[in-house]
């Protein structure tokens, strides 16, 4: 049984412009240990996901309106408000992108720590002090028990992100939701935060779902990869065949509309033409084919189901074997993903079809 | 790309020069540029107790026609650098000529007619357009107060402006709100193009953006330099994309410039500590390269500019110093930038210990291409020791993006 299993979830906002489709349907597994990213950019529901995992999404407004989150083979979206108490920090700890605004400012990070630690454990003030000692030095802090003292704002940004990590680790939950930790951090301080994270959550053996819009921080940190466009996931595969053969046109553009850092000089880039949709309107097809290359007839009517590229007996959705799955009705070849771009002789995009109205 | 190639002392009349000196002069050349921003402190008697050393002995020039990308993390004085050159600031000390002509201390009129000839693209989309202006008010702003054009001319003008920077003509009567991101940031490059400058800064123009809106963005840059001979200076934290535009790269640490060389034999040949391990630290974005790299990883933080470390500013996190057995040196004297190679200067003592090291041959996935740099340079420990036979890296043709 996988550790977390996200069943159809189905996300909308009602705000006075419209309701908002944030998710559209999204279903992942994750088992126990296993990294996933998820990439996408904003807008595209990766955080609403996992907001509606941990039944943090802002209220009235964010409504999940279908779907499961089974966590353990629990069904969270049916817990009462104390049992999702109860689980959040000690069972699924979540970091967010900007440490600052996630540490309460008027009180000391000691404060804060004890005070994580004593909601879920029955310790003394004194053991829980001695313990966030110990957090504070496994993640690299040179000398804790004084900086304890200190307030959020007497530390940098990465500082500020090790006691965020420290604190989501304190209770060695089995999987933590980790929301751009790097985001808002330059890029030496990003690779001492990510190094940090790898080496304790596989040596806790806890489960990751990292969210990032950057595709290098993925490539290096998760076994597996959703790529989510709109609401929608639109390439599932393990890290390495996605990368060695993306077959979701807007994985593929992705990949060719960011420079690398190892590329020879003078290779064009080739953007994704257009912008992302409007939410508010309900998806009709394929999100996406407004701005793809390889787009057909079928793809302004249906959105296309997330399914195998490659012929296969049984769909994995977890662990090393995981099955490479698109959602697309007209996948890029490989040497399509290669070139960027469509290279059928005589292709031509299907234009929008006049009585669809989106 | 010598820092004595500009001969004269003061102001000069750009017309007294022949045209083929004025071709080999650098559009915009700095010397020695400080910026200190005072710390005061006190309510009533404020009180001078300090100065935050943003830009600290900046020297570079910027060829017409090139690329220029200013690398450093947040805080290392980068965008300083852009908004001083500009002449948003008064320099606290050092020399800014452009074209010939020294900026340093010109105000008034004269610093207006100047300003024409430079613009500036900002980060922020939303923050650098007045959200009660329309489109065609915010690209026509420049024109007002120069006093170039009127009417009929003018409105043709912003939609001409429009036009070239991918948005429909149109969209002139609309407001910034009804705009996008990445089609904000057309309006900016518009406002930028206005006045037909010679010298753009464009402080991060990509990083506020999404990623599938930063290629767009990035190829309208380079298609307009090809098209209207445009200088940029570019600055940015992300290596790849300063890497992908630049012609030439310079890498700031607190106030500094570390290095500066062609942006090939940046990452084919890092040769300042800072630099490789900067290069190390940008994930690129394929597991088979991942997996293969190692990172260095610096320890602790950038030291605060009100009061950066002695000698090397970067010895308190130098992983070749630690290597050397922390020679003292370091500590005592602070390196001056020195040529390594034909263009390619670097301000460390033992720049020459780089070269070869696992820690550069990781980084860049291969050995150096130049030819090591002998221990007679390090003897010597003055500029333009030994020479690689790597030609140094102009403005080079680039192909014209599709599409």
């Amino acid at each position: 049984m996988a550790l977390l299993s996200v069943r159809d979830l189905v996300v909308r906002f009602r705000t006075h412009d419209g309701t908002v489709h944030a998710v559209n349907g999204v279903s992942f597994d994750l088992d126990a240990g296993e990294t996933l990213g998820l990439v996408g950019e904003s807008g595209c529901g990766k955080s609403v996901t996992n907001l509606a995992v941990m039944r943090l999404l802002p209220a009235p407004a964010g409504r999940i309106e279908g779907g499961q989150v089974l966590f353990e083979g629990e069904d969270l979206l049916r817990l009462d408000e104390a049992g999702m108490r109860a689980l959040r920090g000690k069972e699924i700890a979540m970091i967010f992108q900007d440490p600052m605004t996630s540490l309460n400012p008027v009180l000391t990070i000691q404060e804060q720590m004890v005070e994580t630690i004593k909601a879920h454990k029955k310790v003394t003030n004194k053991q829980a002090r001695a313990q966030a000692v110990d957090l504070l030095t496994m993640v690299g802090m040179s000398e804790p028990d004084r900086r304890l003292r200190d307030y959020p704002h007497q530390f940098s940004g990465g500082m500020r992100q090790r006691v965020m990590i420290a604190m989501a680790l304190a209770l060695q939950p089995k999987l933590l939701i980790a929301d751009e930790p790097t985001t808002a951090l330059d890029v030496t301080i990003q690779a001492q935060v990510l190094e940090l994270l790898s080496r304790l959550t596989s040596e806790h053996k806890t489960a990751v779902i990292l969210i990032t819009h950057d595709l290098g921080v993925v490539a290096g940190l998760t076994r597996r990869i959703n790529v989510m466009y709109a609401g929608f996931v639109v390439e599932s595969a393990n890290t390495a065949d996605l990368f060695a053969g993306p077959a979701h046109p807007y994985t593929v553009g992705l990949l060719h509309s960011m420079p690398r850092l190892d590329a020879q000089p003078g290779e064009p880039l080739i953007p994704i033409e257009g912008t992302p949709p409007d939410l508010r309107h309900a998806p009709v097809g394929c999100p996406f084919a407004p701005r793809c290359a390889w787009r057909v007839e079928s793809c302004w009517r249906e959105m296309p189901p997330l399914e195998p590229v490659r012929e296969t007996a049984e769909v994995q959705t977890t662990g090393p074997l995981a099955t490479h799955r698109s959602a697309c009705w007209n996948r890029p070849t490989a040497e399509e993903a290669i070139a960027g771009r469509p290279l059928r002789v005589d292709f031509v995009p299907a234009p929008e079809p006049v009585e669809v109205s989106r | 790309m010598t820092f004595s190639a500009t001969p004269e002392a003061g102001p000069v009349n750009p017309q007294a020069t022949t045209p083929a000196e004025a071709a080999n002069r650098p559009l915009m050349q700095i010397d020695g540029l400080k910026m200190y921003f005072e710390i005061t402190s006190g309510i009533l008697m404020s009180r001078h107790v300090g100065d935050v050393r943003a830009v600290d002995g900046v020297s570079l020039s910027i060829r017409k026609g090139e690329t220029v990308g200013l690398v450093g993390e947040s805080g290392c004085g980068k965008s300083t650098v852009g908004r001083t050159i500009l002449r948003l600031y008064r320099p606290t000390a050092g020399r800014i000529v452009f074209d010939g002509q020294d900026i340093t201390r010109v105000e008034g009129s004269s610093l207006r007619a100047v300003r024409r000839r430079m613009q500036m693209i900002f980060q922020d989309p939303y923050a650098s357009l007045n959200p009660r202006m329309t489109a065609a008010g915010i690209i026509s702003e420049p024109l007002e107060i120069h006093g170039v054009s009127s009417g009929r001319e003018r409105r043709d003008r912003v939609r001409d402006l429009l036009a070239t920077v991918g948005l429909d003509p149109d969209y002139g009567d609309r407001y910034p709100h009804e705009f996008s991101g990445g089609q904000r940031q057309r309006i900016g490059v518009a406002r930028a193009l206005a006045l037909h400058p010679d010298l753009i800064v464009a402080d991060e123009p990509i990083s506020a953006l999404d990623v599938s809106i930063q290629a767009q963005i990035i190829n309208l840059l380079e298609h307009l330099q090809d098209e209207f001979g445009l200088t940029y200076l570019f600055i940015a934290h992300d290596l790849s994309v300063v890497r992908h535009i630049s012609d030439r790269i310079a890498v700031m640490y607190l106030g500094k410039i570390v290095e500066v060389t062609g942006s090939r034999d940046l990452y084919e040949r890092p040769l300042h500590p800072y630099s490789v391990a900067l290069l190390s630290a940008v994930p690129i974005p394929d597991p088979a390269v991942e997996t293969r790299r190692r990172r260095i990883i610096l320890t602790g933080d950038v030291p605060s500019p009100s009061n950066p470390p002695s000698g090397c500013r970067f010895h308190t996190r130098c992983w070749l110093r630690e290597r050397l057995g922390n020679p003292e040196r370091c500590v005592e004297e602070e390196p001056v930038l020195r040529e390594m190679a034909t263009g390619h200067q670097v301000a460390c003592h033992f720049a020459e210990e780089v070269d070869g090291t696992a820690e550069q041959v990781q980084v860049t996935g291969r050995p150096g291409r130049g030819a090591p740099v002998g221990s007679a340079g390090a003897a010597a420990g003055v500029a333009g020791g030994v020479v690689a036979p790597t030609a140094p890296e102009g403005p080079q043709p680039r192909p014209r993006p599709r599409g």
